[in-house]
């Protein structure tokens, strides 16, 4: 039974070939072209192809030399931090910037555990009436501050 | 010679309006403060403040962007003397020596050493930029399509040789990052290539939320995930002064760590971090008793800290003078000329002199700024170590936001970022690292519209690159390097450099 060695090299050599699997696949689409008239397709898919065949490397050598264990994925900063820059992409357009800080804070917030509520709903109100006074009053910058 | 000097004087007279001085000051304390804080660095805070840029000048947005770099270098020692920890990845040798010095209570020699070596460094990277700049930006004039090609190629190669941990990760990461370069319109045929049907998609993914959301956001996400420790220093620092014994074992550290700078900060790739490393292994070697070093050696301060610092300013000659970054953070000062409209490389030096060397005067003059305030600040910044992460963090990310927004009122590159900071968690969880993938992404569209002109030109014969001297010596360089580099003696000594 062939024992993975090398855990942190095999999952990125995974994804390498996924990545390049993924770039092939689509590139199929587009038409290849020759060396002298290059399609849009055609370095797209020596890109993929390379992409595949280093990944598949990586994989393959993760079976032979010894490497690093995989780390662990702490779910809740990834998730929360994620969730709170999107939310931000989402809002913005309808509620203005003032909500749209709050809730980026709030939500971004919860990525750290050591935080008090109070100590958040100070960071999130101030943040958003720093931000509507320097970046809108001060910088001009293109925000409306209220739902419209 | 005198030309140097002409030039020079043309660009303090730019750099010395108020204005410009102004934004000097705002760069180089900002780059202080970010440089300074650990968990967030120069490639999120020039993404970040890039929008703000629109209004100002070309040339003040880039004395103000380019002290937030050379800014950072210097706030980064700081912390690695004070704290052990890095602010900035170009500071983590200088926590082994300075941090050591602190205990034994000369944090103020260590703190004065790496900030009068960051100055002499800096002044001569800004004779470096000066001489070689137009040198270069003259034989560049000779480059076509063929010899563009060839030079991105030479630059990603030397950009993996150079980069940290693994080589065949590094090598993928490149090529990924040249596929991401694909996304968008296909420039000839006007395909829509990897957009799936999006329409903001078909410019191209925006290099501003890739590069924050690669760099700053994955950070902020593992910076959280373990907790936080930071024991500062207690105790005051007490005098900034240096024994003379200190600054003669010092000088010769400073001069050697200027020259490796200088010279690794134009290779791509190279820059600060690597600079640093070279120069300590470089000052171990070569002192009378290498088991000071570890132990609180003035010269494992002096050294890497001139030498990023050097770093810093010279590798802004390849973007300079042949429109080619050569690490991140370049590749970000690339994006703020092409907002400004100016195109970089070597015809901004003819067309727009003024931009030029009123960005390299503003360097030096940023430099002594750094010297004359930041001795005095130390109490300062030492008390804003104080701030936890789980207040610094939340304005990050509202800024990071706004940022972006405001880039292009855009929410759909907001999510853009949100995006790339899972996959740049993703990649630091499987120890590749997200800059030679950027220096992909960025070099990728060029490099296509070169290969494809340059084969038309030869009607599809690729020897076109190895038929034209200047193409063939460059690739001759890139085959050189990799050889260097598979060739396992030589692969030893890298991992060893890289391990001390």
């Amino acid at each position: 039974m062939l024992k993975i060695r090398a855990p942190k090299d095999f999952y990125a050599g995974l994804v390498f070939v996924g990545i390049g699997l993924l770039g092939a696949v689509l590139a199929l689409q587009y038409p290849l072209g020759s060396a002298l008239r290059m399609g849009p397709g055609y370095l797209p898919t020596i890109l993929s192809c390379v992409v595949v065949l280093l990944g598949l490397t990586i994989l393959l050598r993760a079976f032979v030399i010894d490497g690093e264990p995989a780390s662990r994925v702490v779910w809740r900063p990834l998730v929360f931090v994620t969730a709170s820059i999107v939310l931000f992409g989402v809002t913005i357009t309808h509620v203005g910037l003032v909500i749209s800080i709050i809730l980026t804070a709030v939500v971004g917030g919860f990525a750290a555990r050591d935080m008090s509520r109070i100590e958040l709903i100070v960071l999130a109100l101030g943040l958003a009436a720093f931000s509507a006074v320097v970046f809108v009053y001060l910088l001009g910058q293109p925000f409306d501050l209220w739902p419209t | 010679m005198t030309a140097i000097f002409d030039h020079l004087s043309l660009g303090f007279g730019a750099a010395l309006s108020l204005a410009n001085l102004g934004f000097c000051l705002i760069g180089v304390l900002l780059g202080t403060l970010i440089g300074v804080l650990p968990g967030i660095g120069p490639t999120a805070t020039i993404a970040m403040l890039l929008p703000l840029t629109f209004g100002m000048s070309p040339l003040a947005a880039l004395i103000m962007l380019a002290g937030i770099y050379y800014g950072s270098q210097f706030g980064g020692s700081t912390t690695a003397i004070l704290v052990n920890l890095p602010g900035e990845s170009g500071s983590v040798v200088t926590c082994i020596d300075g941090h050591q010095m602190a205990r034994q209570g000369r944090a103020g020699a260590a703190l004065s050493i790496a900030a009068i070596g960051s100055f002499i460094a800096g002044t001569a990277g800004t004779i470096v930029i000066a001489i070689f700049g137009p040198v270069l930006a003259a034989f560049s004039q000779k480059f076509n399509s063929p010899e563009y090609f060839s030079l991105m190629v030479l630059g990603l190669v030397s950009a993996v040789v150079l980069a940290h941990g693994s080589l065949l990760k590094a090598v993928t990461m490149i090529f990924v990052g040249l596929l991401l370069g694909m996304v968008g319109t296909d420039m000839t045929t006007s395909t829509q290539r990897y957009t799936f049907g999006i329409p903001e998609l078909s410019d191209g993914l925006g290099f501003v939320p890739v590069a924050l959301g690669l760099f700053g956001l994955s950070e902020i996400i593992v910076n959280l995930e373990r907790p936080e420790t930071r024991s500062l220093l207690s105790g005051k620092i007490t005098g900034l002064w240096i024994t003379w014994q200190e600054l003669k074992a010092s000088i010769p550290a400073v001069l050697r760590g200027t020259g490796l700078g200088c010279g690794f900060g134009i290779l791509p790739g190279g820059g600060p971090t690597l600079s640093a490393f070279a120069s300590y292994t470089l000052e171990k070697k070569l002192a009378a008793d290498p088991s000071r070093f570890g132990k609180g050696a003035i010269e494992g301060v002096a050294g890497p800290e001139s030498a990023n610092n050097a770093a810093a300013q010279t590798s802004f000659i390849p973007l300079l003078t042949l429109g080619i970054p050569s690490n991140a953070v370049m590749a970000l000062m690339m994006g703020a000329m092409m907002i400004q409209g100016v195109a970089p490389g070597a015809q901004v030096m003819n067309q727009r002199p003024e931009l030029f060397w009123g960005l390299i005067a503003s360097m030096w003059i940023g430099n002594a700024m750094l010297l004359v305030i930041n001795l005095p600040l130390v109490g300062l910044w030492a008390s804003l170590l104080k701030t936890p992460y789980r207040m610094m963090f939340p304005c990050i990310l509202a800024f990071s936001c706004i940022g972006i927004y405001s880039l292009n009122t855009s929410p759909f590159e907001v999510v853009v970022t949100a995006f790339f900071g899972v996959v740049g968690y993703v990649f630091a969880k499987l120890d590749c690292e997200p800059a030679p993938l950027l220096l992909g992404f960025v070099l990728g569209p060029l490099m296509e519209t070169s290969l494809r002109r340059a084969l038309l030109i030869s009607r599809g014969d690729p020897m076109v690159f190895l038929e034209r001297p200047i193409s063939a010596v460059l690739l001759g360089l890139a085959a050189l390097l990799l050889l260097i580099v598979i060739v396992p003696a030589a692969r030893r000594g890298r991992e060893t450099a890289f391990q001390e």
